[in-house]
């Protein structure tokens, strides 16, 4: 093969070029996404693509700092591409936001840059759709924020679709305050992220913590099922008294959401699932994913980050959700609502000016024409 | 059990205690002669027979939802599991080895160490702060001091009869090496009841 061709096709990771009709469906999904959102009175956000990297740096843990593409801009300052719209959008919306405007709902529908190891190129995580309520905190936002989010997956028709209701608020009630180090609060956190308990349970019994305890954290943060299954677990957690009155509340709340969620008759596609925690360092309350059949990670999550703004300087509450687009395009229902419509009209004919003024008359009407040769 | 999981299993030296484990729990893994993929109807489980060291790359991508593999290829892979059950054979230790007249040389500030597990190895010099220089092989890693390659070599240790037969010992042991049960964390979102299940049944074995 030559040189030049083989660089052609040398595409760096995490990047990705598609075209014609796949382009036009993609198109025509985040147009239909944006119209969705706007129907709920969201309105767009466009972040930029790269932004100084100090900015983000302690909002990053060390493997998202890893994911990052980073560059140095010719006044010699370290910039980062786009890895998270979240962030940058806070940034943005922090900087931008005054109190009388909340509570502002704003959308957006726009490419990552994050390297993919080349093993990992079918994780497919290049475009990200959401959504963000800020300056609403508590029940109402939550649940408007989670109901967007099973609008968008009814939209895509996505019916095997499953929402893991978590809370970082409950792991914080648990163990961010008195008897674990920070470095012991981080190790228990990555346990129960990877639903190793046995681990979590070594490292809270060399911190003090009785077997009664650790029996029950275990039984607690390895917790997936039905939102009335929670409610019988979170009587019976709330009935031992081991519980400080944080955790209770914590799970009291979500006890609260899956009720109000039952009330809105989306249970059925609904896991409460305590080892959810948040995959990113922001978040402080709520927090879910969406899981598919056939998909190697979670397709959307989300979660409350009460306090992300406030690190750009407007402590605003807020909570939203991110959908990977291009990671779910191919598990869309009837995807032919996307597909460009066919049987247009073809137009043959020698004189040029003819044709056009023919073309012109037919696309007023909105017909799509095309002009062709005459052979 | 409502639906089928998928399990991948590695060819080689674990296979048949795998399958003996399987069978004390009532479950038939049979691949016919040169059959990658044979099903438990019964319990309705697919077995994938894939190579060890692409085990984790099957399960990452999800297109088997479950996996059997040591430890070992997990810290390898770099990529992020659940471990769900730790079987009662194969383990074994990531160990330094060398020839017992370079001990002292480990004191040097950069270690040259051969190796199948760079990855590993790497991590490990790095969170003491010793800078590594490693060289990567594919297999008879002991022979690496023995010619000269490199004066250390991270391997796996089971009874260390083979370093011994090439005059090296064991310098330090760095990790104990499980054989475990792992998931793709999506898929065990998904299949949570029937993935608890299947653990229940293996850890009921005597």
């Amino acid at each position: 093969m030559p040189r030049e061709k083989k660089k052609l096709l040398h595409i760096p990771q995490g990047t990705e070029g598609f075209y014609l009709e796949e382009a036009f469906v993609h198109r025509r999904l985040r147009e239909t996404l944006l119209d969705l959102f706007h129907l709920w009175g969201y309105l767009p956000v466009q972040t930029p693509v790269f932004d100084f990297f100090d900015t983000y740096r302690n909002l990053l843990d060390a493997e998202a700092t890893e994911k990052i593409y980073r560059l140095i801009d010719r006044e010699g300052d370290l910039l980062m591409l786009r890895s998270d719209n979240t962030l940058f959008m806070a940034k943005q919306m922090g900087l931008a936001l005054t109190w009388e405007d909340l509570p502002v709902r704003v959308c957006y529908a726009d490419s990552i840059l994050r390297h993919q190891d080349r093993e990992d190129i079918s994780h497919n995580e290049f475009f990200q759709v959401g959504a963000e309520l800020i300056g609403k905190d508590g029940l109402n936002g939550d649940l408007e924020v989670l109901m967007l989010m099973m609008a968008t997956i009814r939209h895509l028709r996505l019916p095997q679709a499953v929402l893991h209701l978590g809370s970082h608020a409950f792991y914080t009630a648990c163990f961010a305050a008195g008897r674990l180090s920070v470095a012991d609060q981080q190790r228990v956190y990555t346990a129960i992220y990877n639903r190793a308990f046995p681990t979590a349970a070594e490292i809270l019994k060399a911190a003090g913590y009785n077997g009664e305890e650790i029996r029950l954290m275990s039984r607690l943060f390895g917790f997936i099922g039905t939102i009335a299954e929670f409610s019988v677990l979170e009587k019976e957690a709330v009935g031992t008294k081991l519980l400080s009155s944080a955790c209770r509340e914590a799970l009291a709340y979500l006890a609260e959401v899956g009720a109000q969620l039952k009330r809105l008759e989306v249970e059925s596609r609904v896991r409460i699932d305590l080892s959810e925690i948040g995959g990113q360092p922001y978040y402080t309350g709520l927090v879910f994913q969406v899981y598919m059949p056939g998909m190697d990670t979670a397709v959307a999550s989300g979660g409350r980050y009460n306090r992300l703004l406030g690190f750009f300087g407007f402590d605003a509450p807020s909570c939203g959700f991110s959908l990977l687009l291009r990671k779910v395009q191919e598990k869309i229902g009837s995807p032919e609502r996307f597909k460009p419509e066919h049987g247009g009209v073809n137009i043959r004919k020698k004189d040029f000016v003819a044709a056009y003024r023919e073309a012109e008359e037919l696309r007023a009407a909105g017909r799509i024409v095309t002009l062709q040769d005459l052979k | 059990m409502s639906s089928t999981l998928t399990i991948a299993l590695p060819k080689g030296r674990l296979l048949t205690r795998i399958i003996t484990c399987f069978k004390e729990a009532g479950i038939q893994v049979a691949f016919a002669e040169r059959e990658l993929v044979c099903l438990d109807k019964k319990n309705k489980l697919k077995f994938l027979l894939v190579k060890n060291n692409d085990l984790t790359t099957y399960v990452h991508h999800g297109i088997a939802g479950l996996g059997i593999c040591g430890e070992d290829r997990i810290i390898e892979s770099g990529y992020r599991f659940y471990k769900l059950h730790e079987f009662p054979f194969g383990s074994t230790r990531i160990c330094l080895a060398g020839c017992p007249s370079v001990e002292g040389e480990k004191e040097e500030p950069r270690l040259k160490v051969a190796t199948k597990f760079p990855r590993f190895t790497q991590n490990f010099f790095l969170k003491r702060g010793i800078p590594v220089e490693m060289i990567k092989l594919e297999g008879s890693v002991e022979l690496a001091p023995v010619l000269g390659l490199a004066p250390y070599i991270v391997d796996l240790v089971e009874t260390g009869s083979t370093l011994k037969a090439h005059g090296l010992e064991i310098l330090e042991e760095l990790a104990d090496i499980k054989v475990v049960l792992i998931s793709n964390p999506a898929y065990y979102k998904l299949e949570y009841q029937d993935i608890d299940h299947l653990v229940h049944k293996l850890g009921k074995q005597p």
